[in-house]
């Protein structure tokens, strides 16, 4: 242990309770923390890190069991320490913030006694009544307001981001060594997780404290981590500075996650080869965990366990070939031109559409005068934050949410609001794909059977028939005939989406409505079925609602984008117009919080998470909007405008004072880099 | 203002409530069986003790009226004489359930700590020896009728350890502490039988709640497993149990029935059975609704309370 | 083109390892359960007296090899009235909880469903008969049958029935709404699949577990409930050997001869720890949560 390291882990091997028996979750797991060092720790869902990070803090829980290693802060093995003594370090020497803050306060007490409590139990502070002023500083010093008032206050009482700043304050508040950060921004909006990064980074500047940060988005590492660990299946395959891990990775699990990463600046002309299969925990071979899925894998690789070899003073790769291989060529993704408009009509129309929620006393306008309109074959994407009204719509359209006021045609007719008005042709064209695969298929049905109902039920099929055609729409979605016998609890969460989207083509759409179907999946999953649906579009030519929160998934797939804040569109046009200046301020916020490989993110300017403004006079964005004009933003409702190429947005500015005040993207030379496909549509 | 809305649903609910029971219990006993004045007379009857006995009881009248005249004299406090006694149903009445409250009160204050120690030593040693043994111990508990409970205690304590005396007799004469003796049985097998029912229900909650975020939060900032336990994770799994405690009021008032008939412990529930046994209408009719009365009065303080405990619901 | 997945093997099912991976509450309970099972089947063949066969031995003889359970006030030899009585006990047991069971479900499932002012109705006439304590409920049941019926054992299946009916329907009532949240129910709505063909393919399946937990947790109390009828006299009728008659019956005799109130006692509570245990079991298997006891 050299005089600058923090804290050590020494070949940690942690396994959980699994029925009568135990299983390995982390297996001999070796890093060290320097002083104000911030390691990342990356890997997809079930990789072991957050298993890791509680270790730091030598968490002990009956159903967890440390099988061997060490974790050493300042000479003691916290796995050995007696209770007693543990509860002195932690919360004083090493803290902890959780991943879900929600959970993570007690529902029951004030959020100004839960941080006071820390403190007296390490004595900082001589009583709960009397931490008030103390507990405020730490309060100030995380950006939160300090009247007595806001003390006092359950945690339900604040926004997820607000939540998050007090588990921050409440880790910061005894001053600690070492801060193990565990997934500190999963589920929040983006913008949120940016002010949150960018919080971090600026009380790591000021107060100098290590971190460990956990987390499943590597491009958001990058931004705040020195060295990154990249753990799979329980083990650390390697470990690297981040400019390394990046630029010149060695394992080939880190060159594929990092190729599976979508990147919303473009700079994908030396993209690596994303990750293909899957994880299958129960048929992991005894050597190298990686093999079944790495393209260099030998004989060897399958059979004899690989062990970490050091590639630099502070780095290590668990891959015995790291110096042979090369990385392969990048698939060429093959995009087809949108077939000809031929002047008909546009496949579904969405014309001023208001839905309300509540009883007539309290109406919530989730959805405000949104209109648009979606071509055969084309991907429209919904792009907003949580609450933004974008899986109302999509449930408009399919008829489970009848509208206020407004209409909806498919093919020239309109619809009617409930889908049980409407015609089985009208219910056949249009089909929805859920966004949680577990709860959308049902666990009692086989997937034969499941993909087999629409069949039936829609075209009458025979069994044979339906057959033949269950097996043609499992390998539409890349999965093999043999799936059709198979529960779906034996499958993963990427092989249920897909039988979800083998369901769905089964009935013939002409519309898939996709509400964040990606966003309960890992990164390499999400790869795949990006892919997946690429392919759909060029092979079947059905039109997507592709409704997402993550900007970079839509700017791969979508032809036309439409932004949404508080029920009401912001800006609308074709997707290499959105993704270019003028920007509405809204869109432009959302990109700039998006976390970008190897980049800083921008200097945090205040930028206060207000609520929308809904059903007010002015602007839904007013009072949140970085660009705001004044009082006019407030009291009138912004015209519409017009920029080139059929976009159009929704602000007071011009479209040439928006294309002043556009800082974005951040890479201003190699971002433009071109992808060809769009270069072919414009004109 | 939600909170005060929430609560005259809830009250308004449980009336309507209480009014269904009242037609089913009245419709059940009184127009169901053919005829009530031939049950009562039983063999005796003669067709003019029939007739007058109808006139009297106003079998003439329409059954919606007659369910109207009872109703409404209930509501009043008025709940008729009996048929046997020909005394006042209220007279009778109200000696009984002084007996049974008091013999209610003992038995909750032995069911508290009855729950709260077992189900914490199971929570916190969970799946070791002791979490085994004891749920092995509420499982079997759980399993015994109430009456052979009821009659291995007495068994155990009146006849091999003879600490008790056999039969609880209590009369207005009766000192503090001849009540305090009499009683002690009944309400132990009262508190076990509620007791074990519970223990097994907030071992699961507190084992819920240690497993939550927040506890682990607790513990990673360094507080005493005691303060984690007492002030973070017990709270939180009592609130649940809340319900339980109002299901285990409402069963004292059946369980009574059983254990007051083997200790002969003149209160309610031997009444409810003795009054059966005679048919006794109208003591049968007013003992019922107040059976009915404590369960729904017991789950309307049981939701109201775990509103008021839930601060997500409180400051709504 | 990416490689087509092939699908993850299947979970071989031996049943040897099906048994070694139940709960041990489930394969005592399952043990416990058959030897009473055996008992109600075989017992009335090889019981060494009838169950109303009296001069056996001498009254109130206490325990001997002759006579396990002793020997009651009229002569009776106890053990061989409870050999006879298991069949009584649980053939009662099964048919009320089944019949309640059958009732329960529909009307909960349907009311689930269809929701409305026909679930409005249905819901406050079972909290009202909920709140009926069902030993109360059961007895002013039994009360108003009249003295025909009394002591009739169809009449105790209708009771215990009645008695869990409204339960098991508010239990199968839940499930339902539950079940019909669920996005893959939402599939069928947009698909535009009848009311019928949702419940048949997508809510029955998935309400079995809770229907199949239910039907063991209420099969479990019938026999205290139907004790408990007996025990106070408005049960089954002497001299049936009930084994909640006979505790009642013998209970005058407890200091005389103990075992003659624990042998039936002891019958009834294993019956009952093995329905519990084999209920807990159950619902570990199906991934349910139970809460045992008679609420």
């Amino acid at each position: 242990m050299t005089p600058d390291t923090v804290l050590e882990v020494r070949s940690l091997s942690v396994a959980y309770r699994q029925g009568a028996g135990w299983s390995r979750a982390v297996d001999d797991v070796s890093f060290a923390l320097k002083k104000g060092e911030v390691f990342g720790l990356v890997g997809e869902s079930g990789c072991g890190k957050s298993t890791v990070s509680l270790q730091l803090l030598g968490y002990r829980h009956p159903s967890l069991r440390a099988e061997g290693g060490a974790v050493l802060f300042k000479d003691q093995n916290l796995l050995k320490l007696a209770r007693p003594e543990l509860d002195k370090l932690r919360g004083e020497k090493i803290a902890f913030v959780p991943q879900n803050p929600t959970t993570a306060l007690n529902p029951g007490i004030r959020i100004g006694r839960q941080v006071a409590e820390t403190m007296v139990a390490h004595g900082r502070a001589k009583d709960l009544g009397g931490a008030d002023a103390v507990v405020g500083k730490y309060l100030k010093l995380v950006g939160l307001p300090v009247d007595p008032a806001f003390l006092r206050r359950y945690p339900h009482q604040l926004s997820g981001g607000q939540q998050q700043r007090v588990c921050i304050a409440m880790a910061l508040c005894c001053d600690p060594d070492l801060l193990v950060l565990d997934e500190p921004t999963t589920g929040l909006d983006v913008t949120t997780q940016e002010q949150i990064v960018s919080l971090l980074i600026a009380l790591r500047a000021r107060i100098g404290l290590a971190m460990l940060y956990v987390t499943h988005d590597l491009a958001l590492l990058s931004q705040i981590a020195d060295r990154i660990g990249v753990m799979y299946a329980g083990k650390m395959v390697e470990v690297a500075e981040t400019e390394v891990i990046f630029n010149a990775p060695k394992h080939p699990y880190t060159r594929g996650l990092i190729g599976s990463i979508p990147r919303i600046d473009f700079d994908s002309a030396e993209r690596e080869r994303p990750l293909r299969g899957l994880l299958r925990r129960q048929e992991l071979p005894p050597g190298c965990p990686f093999s079944p899925r790495c393209d260099f894998a030998l004989e060897r690789c399958f059979t004899e366990p690989q062990k970490a070899e050091p590639t630099g003073p502070e780095s290590s790769v668990a891959c015995w070939r790291w110096r042979e291989i090369v990385p392969l060529p990048p698939e060429p993704i093959v995009i087809p031109p949108l077939p000809e408009a031929k002047g008909e009509l546009p496949l579904l129309t969405v014309d001023k559409l208001d839905i309300h929620y509540g009883s007539a006393g309290k109406v919530f306008r989730a959805v405000n005068d949104v209109s648009f309109a979606i071509r055969q074959g084309e991907v429209f994407a919904l792009v907003g934050e949580s609450g933004s009204g974008k899986s109302t719509i999509a449930r408009a359209i399919s008829g489970l949410v009848p509208p206020a006021a407004g209409t909806v045609t498919l093919e020239g007719k309109a619809l009617a609001p409930r889908v049980n008005r409407r015609s089985a042709a009208q219910r056949r064209l249009i089909q929805y794909i859920f966004q949680n695969p577990d709860a959308s298929l049902n666990p009692r049905a086989r997937v034969g059977e499941t993909i087999a109902r629409p069949l039936h039920y829609f075209f009458r099929l025979d069994r044979s028939k339906a057959a033949e055609r269950v097996a043609a729409a499992l390998a539409d979605v890349q999965l093999d005939g043999s799936y059709a016998a198979r529960f779906p609890d034996q499958l993963s969460g990427g092989e249920r989406q897909r039988v979800a989207i083998a369901r769905a083509l089964a009935a013939e759409p002409a519309l898939l409505l996709c509400d964040e179907i990606l966003s309960a999946l890992d990164v390499s999953v999400q790869a795949n079925i990006l892919k997946l649906l690429q392919a759909l579009k060029a092979e079947h030519a059905i039109a997507m609602l592709f409704i997402s929160h993550d900007l970079a998934v839509v700017r791969m797939l979508a032809d036309h984008v439409c932004v949404l804040y508080g029920g009401e569109v912001m800006e609308i046009g074709p997707v290499d117009r959105i993704f270019a200046a003028p920007f509405h301020p809204y869109t432009h916020t959302l990109l700039q919080a998006v976390p970008v490989p190897l980049q800083p993110p921008p200097a945090s300017d205040g930028l206060n998470a207000g609520e929308p403004q809904r059903g007010g006079q002015g602007c839904v964005f007013a009072g949140r909007c970085p660009w705001q004009i004044g009082d006019i933003c407030e009291t009138t409702r912004p015209p519409w405008r017009a920029g080139e190429g059929g976009l159009r947005l929704r602000c007071h500015h011009t479209i040439e004072a928006l294309n002043e005040l556009a800082d974005w993207p951040p890479l201003t030379e190699t971002s433009r880099a071109t992808r060809t496909r769009h270069e072919n549509r414009v004109d | 203002m939600s909170i005060l809305k929430l609560v005259a649903t809830r009250i308004l609910l449980s009336l309507l409530t209480l009014l269904l029971v009242s037609l089913i219990i009245f419709f059940v006993l009184e127009i169901l069986p053919g005829d009530v004045a031939s049950r009562i007379l039983g063999r005796d009857a003669t067709p003019e003790t029939l007739n007058t006995l109808r006139e009297k009881l106003g079998l003439y009248d329409p059954a919606v009226l007659r369910y109207w005249h009872w109703l409404s004299h209930f509501v009043t406090g008025n709940f008729g004489q009996s048929l046997v006694s020909s005394r006042a149903v209220t007279e009778i009445l109200a000696p009984r359930v002084f007996n049974t409250v008091l013999l209610s009160l003992y038995a909750f204050l032995l069911y508290l700590p009855l729950t709260v120690l077992p189900a914490v030593i199971q929570a916190i040693r969970r799946d070791r020896p002791a979490d085994h043994a004891l749920s092995v111990v509420t499982l079997v508990l759980l399993s015994m009728p109430d009456f052979l409970l009821a009659t291995i205690l007495l068994f155990l304590f009146v006849v091999v350890f003879r600490w008790f005396p056999a039969i609880s007799l209590v009369d207005p004469t009766s000192t503090a502490l001849d009540y305090l003796w009499a009683m002690t049985l009944p309400a132990l097998t009262l508190a076990i039988v509620m007791a074990v029912y519970a223990v097994r229900m907030l071992r699961d909650n507190l084992i819920e709640v240690l497993d939550s975020d927040y506890i682990r939060m607790a513990e990673l900032k360094g507080l005493s497993a005691r303060r984690v336990l007492f002030r973070h994770a017990l709270p939180n799994a009592l609130v649940p149990t809340l319900n339980v405690t109002a299901l285990n009021l409402a069963y004292l008032v059946g369980g009574v029935v059983v254990v007051e008939k083997v200790f002969s412990y003149p209160g309610f529930g031997s009444l409810l059975v003795d009054s059966l046994q005679l048919r006794d209408l109208p003591v049968i009719e007013a003992t019922v609704m107040i059976a009915a009365l404590v369960y729904v009065g017991a789950n309307l303080l049981a939701d109201i309370a775990s509103v008021l405990l839930n601060p997500r619901l409180r400051t709504a | 083109m990416v490689a087509i997945d092939r699908a993850p093997a299947k979970p071989r099912r031996r049943y040897r390892n099906l048994w070694r991976q139940t709960p041990q509450s489930f394969r005592i309970g399952l043990i416990i359960l058959l030897l009473h099972l055996i008992l109600a089947v075989t017992g009335p063949f090889w019981a060494p007296y009838g169950f109303s066969q009296m001069g056996t031995g001498i009254p109130l003889s206490g325990m001997t090899w002759k006579h396990p359970f002793g020997v009651d006030q009229l002569g009776r030899d106890v053990f061989s009235r409870v050999v006879h009585g298991a069949h009584i006990v649980i053939l009662l047991s099964l048919s009320g909880t089944a019949l309640g069971l059958v009732v329960g479900a529909i009307l909960g499932l349907l009311s689930g469903y269809i929701g409305g002012w026909f679930d409005n109705a249905l819901q406050r006439l079972l909290e009202a008969l909920i709140s009926i304590p069902f030993l109360v409920l059961a007895l002013i049941a039994i009360a108003s049958a009249g003295p025909q019926l009394s002591g009739n054992p169809i009449l105790v299946v209708a009771v215990v029935a009645l008695v869990y009916a409204p339960r098991i329907a508010r239990m199968a009532r839940a499930a339902a709404i539950d079940i019909a949240t669920r996005d893959y129910v939402t599939m069928a709505r947009l698909r535009g699949e009848s009311a019928w063909s949702v419940m048949r393919r997508e809510l029955l399946p998935n309400a079995t577990s809770v229907l199949l937990v239910e039907f063991a947790l209420r099969a479990g109390y019938a026999p205290v409930l139907i004790g408990s009828l007996g025990f106070l006299g408005f049960g089954l009728r002497p001299p049936t050997p009930e084994w909640g008659l006979m505790i009642s019956e013998n209970r005058a005799l407890i200091i005389i001869t103990p075992i003659t109130v624990l042998g039936p006692g002891l019958a009834l509570a294993s019956l009952v720890v093995g329905l519990n245990l084999f209920t807990e079991g159950l619902a570990r298997i199906l991934g349910r949560t139970v809460r045992l006891g008679n609420q």
